[in-house]
């Protein structure tokens, strides 16, 4: 038991922050709001260079092999820089296919992915903005060698610069196998990897509170061979969680370090400001909300990499995600509305770098699951088995 | 990072268990419920006595001492597994951590054996009528006379003093010295002449709080010293340097497992409960607003917990606390709050029914949380002032 980075940890994340504090300036994330990529592919390709595209993908793919956790370091010290690149969504189709793609499929993607010449994305939500199988209605129809993949997607991420999307969809009824839908709705999905230039593909970009790349995606008939199929035909469900668990934990990781340089920021302009004749940082009311913040981002950030350790030790970790996103919704949210509340009118002005934080913070509370769905997940592994529960002894996730 | 135990300790813990299982008898469940914990009777100084045998007290403690130059987690885990059958062990208010960092040798190889065996136990002699949270205003006082010294005062809410073998006190030593400088610490006896101990009872407990009531304690104290007179040997660390020695121990008492159950055990109480009764026909734990509630507060309470391995972990690296310490005493008792309150809501009027009343549920433990939840947040460094130090001391803003 030490929940503390050790020594290799702590020097991933030094050289992480050293890099980007030198490289990734907030002026680089309020150019890239305005830029149609919407990533400096300069500093893309300096990122894969020192080998953070890969980090935890396997070797023998060109990747470092590390566990989760290293990621979750990295996703945490470029949440504190607020890089604006696409490593979140590439991230976790990648992790995606190397747990379940084929050989062919590996050798493909993966080795491109840790050079910097493979931008990936995902697909889930449709119009319900619920991560349950049966919001799921994109449909993939066989034709031949192909499939013939019809529906629309919502939210995408980065989807401008991906060069392929990895698609849930439906290839057969919830039904399947001989189930009933209510018994297991997770039954007929699918993952498919759709290069994003096929025909039939166009996307319409939305106007969001980060100002980041996300898509509205239309898939209207198009044609995607069936090698691309990743994982098992009808039986994606299982491999979608692990995707959304990991990609949640990962956004945590990012949202913990975006709040915690952002309550530094606040703390910094306590100490600066003064009023009544003495700095702001003096009052006690001022003191306590600070000390608030970084209660807030420790215990954020103690979840988060728990729940990463936990799937890099292949123990189940949908709970232990669910806690670290809902808590972090709350309460990274809550990081950045005090620390603009400390800046008075400042941290309202668009001259000011603190909203560059203070928006993708809150955008981020949105994505991946809100603070009831993920509790909801909890609840119904506190309540809904038999058995007493223990704090600190496992929680079985169920559905 | 390791977020597991090691498969040792997992051993250990299941050796504990059984330890508990084979000699917490129903006999000596009776005699704590009726004396107290900490107030030991004969079956209950005889389990201790056994656990002493373990090696399970102060394992982190160095060998020559009695202890096992162990892991702290290690003690933490004989601490949890003791605290959820009702039973301290080691932990807050100990004294162990400022003897073993100020202590003579003399007086090591004194108290830490007398600590382990369970022959010594301290009474915490800090606050005063005048001084509480604003600690180092007391002034209670010690005067040199020779090879001795003379204490005359008053302390308040002494909680064991009348049953501690040993208080563990704060005097001032010198009325011209800036506050936090002219104060020092003593270990000595209660029976030494000239100490009068007069109880002080708390609201939790008319009636009697059943066993898990998570403060619990039906007596503190006031204690006075007129002209007690003990060896200038009993002085803890240098003269006038008792504020320093006493934070040397406060970060390690104010961290491990009691503090952390404290805090949690409501938590897990109130989801087993509803998992296993209806109130009615009203079935709870199928409300959707008590299953949002619930997960929400379960979340903190995992918080409070890693908090807790993080100052483990910190320990176990040889650290320095500069706020974690703090940051836990705010974060768990608040959650602690917030848990008890929302008990309340979520069982209705069944959450006001005191021990022994007809349709308590759990002998009426909710109720009577309900009474005390808040006292951890104040006692051993109040939430206020802890906030002030992770401001100041964690994050270097400046004094008002
Ligand atoms: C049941 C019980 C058992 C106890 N056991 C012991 C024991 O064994 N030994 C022992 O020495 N003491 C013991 N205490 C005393 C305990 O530590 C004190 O109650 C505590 O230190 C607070 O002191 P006080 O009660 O005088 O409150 P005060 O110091 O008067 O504080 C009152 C309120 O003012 C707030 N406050 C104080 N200073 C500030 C500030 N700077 N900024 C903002 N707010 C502030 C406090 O947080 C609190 O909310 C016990 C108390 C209780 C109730």
């Amino acid at each position: 038991m030490d929940v503390l980075p050790n020594e290799e940890e702590q020097m991933v994340k030094n050289l992480a922050r050293e890099f980007l504090e030198a490289e990734c300036p907030p002026r680089l994330a309020r150019e890239m709001e305005k830029d149609d990529l919407g990533y400096p592919p300069e500093l893309w390709q300096k990122m894969a260079d020192l080998g953070w595209l890969g980090i935890s993908l396997p070797e023998e793919h060109g990747g470092q092999g590390l566990p989760l956790t290293y990621l979750g370091i990295i996703m945490e010290e470029l949440g504190r820089a607020i890089a604006p690149v696409p490593l979140h969504s590439t991230a976790m189709a990648a992790l995606a296919v190397a747990e379940a793609g084929s050989a062919e499929q590996q050798r493909q993607l993966l080795p491109r992915v840790s050079r910097g010449d493979l931008i990936l994305t995902w697909a889930f939500t449709e119009q319900t903005p619920r991560f349950r199988p049966e919001t799921i209605h994109a449909e993939a129809v066989p034709d031949g060698d192909d499939f013939i993949l019809t529906g629309t997607k919502m939210f995408v991420d980065n989807f401008n610069v991906a060069e392929q999307c990895l698609v849930a969809c439906r290839t057969a009824p919830a039904a399947a196998d001989g189930d009933t839908a209510a018994a297991n709705p997770g039954a007929g999905l699918s993952l498919l990897l759709v290069d994003t230039a096929s025909r039939g593909v166009s996307h319409t970009p939305l106007t969001t509170l980060a100002k980041d790349k996300q898509s509205k995606v239309f898939f209207d008939g198009v044609r995607v061979p069936q090698a691309n199929l990743v994982g098992p035909r009808h039986q994606g469900w299982p491999i979608i969680q692990r995707m959304l668990d990991r990609g949640t934990a990962l956004l945590c990781a990012q949202m913990v370090g975006a709040a915690r340089k952002d309550a530094e920021m606040g703390i910094d302009y306590a100490k600066n400001r003064a009023a009544f004749g003495r700095p702001i940082a003096a009052f006690q009311s001022i003191q306590h909300i600070c000390a608030d913040m970084i209660l807030w981002v420790d215990g954020g950030q103690l979840l988060t990499y728990e729940a990463l350790w936990k799937m890099d030790q292949g123990l189940p970790a949908s709970v232990e995600v669910s806690q670290a996103k809902a808590f972090c919704n709350d309460k990274c949210e809550a990081v950045v509305r005090s620390s603009q509340v400390i800046h008075g009118g400042m941290g309202f002005m668009m001259e000011f770098d603190l909203h560059l934080w203070f928006r993708r913070v809150t955008a981020w509370t949105m994505r991946l699951g809100t603070s009831f769905e993920h509790r909801a997940k909890i609840a119904q592994s506190l309540l809904d088995q038999p058995g007493r529960v223990r704090l600190g002894m496992d929680q079985i996730p169920v559905g | 990072m390791d977020f597991a135990y090691t498969p040792e300790q997992e051993s250990l813990r299941q050796e504990v268990r059984a330890f508990i299982e084979e000699n917490v008898s129903p006999e000596v469940r009776q005699e704590i419920e009726e004396l107290g914990i900490r107030h030991r009777g004969p079956k209950v100084r005889e389990m201790y006595r056994k656990l002493g045998e373990r090696g399970w007290v102060g394992i982190s403690w160095p060998k020559e001492y009695g202890g096992q130059d162990g892991s702290r987690i290690d003690q933490y885990i004989v601490e949890e597994e003791f605290a959820r059958a009702g039973i301290t062990v080691g932990g807050a208010g100990s004294g162990a951590p400022a003897i073993l960092a100020a202590g003579t040798e003399e007086q090591k190889k004194y108290f830490l054996p007398g600590l382990i065996k369970g022959e010594i136990s301290f009474a915490l002699g800090f606050t005063e009528p005048q001084a509480g949270a604003d600690l180092a205003s007391l002034q209670c006082r010690a005067v040199r006379d020779g090879d001795d010294y003379v204490i005359n005062g008053q302390k308040m809410f002494t909680t064991a003093a009348h049953y501690a073998s040993h208080i563990y006190l704060m005097a001032r030593t010198d009325p011209e010295a800036p506050k936090h400088r002219g104060i020092s610490i003593f270990l000595f006896p209660m029976d030494t002449p000239g100490i009068t101990v007069r109880p002080l009872w708390t609201i939790q407990n008319d009636p009697p709080a059943p066993s898990g009531t998570t403060y619990g304690d039906a007596r503190t104290n006031e204690v006075f010293f007129e002209d007690v007179r003990i060896p200038a040997s009993c002085l803890l660390g240098d003269e006038n340097m008792g504020w320093y020695v006493g934070a040397m121990g406060l970060n390690l008492d104010r961290v491990g497992a009691s503090r952390y159950l404290i805090s949690v055990k409501r938590d897990e109480d109130i989801v087993n409960y509803v998992k296993e009764n209806q109130l009615g026909d009203y079935a709870v734990a199928e409300d959707p607003s008590v299953r949002d509630r619930i997960a929400e507060l379960w979340i903190e309470a995992q918080v409070c917990r890693l908090m807790t391995m993080r100052s483990m972990s910190l320990v176990e690296q040889g650290g320095n606390f500069t706020y974690e310490g703090s940051a836990e005493k705010v974060f768990a008792p608040e959650h602690g709050v917030r848990t008890t309150e929302t008990i309340s809501q979520i069982l209705g009027p069944y959450a006001q029914l005191l021990n022994g009343s007809e349709d308590a549920i759990e002998e009426g433990v909710f109720a009577h949380n309900l009474m005390g939840s808040f006292q951890s947040g104040i006692n051993h460094g109040s939430t206020q002032v802890m906030r002030d130090q992770i401001a100041r001391r964690g994050l270097g803003m400046p004094r008002g």
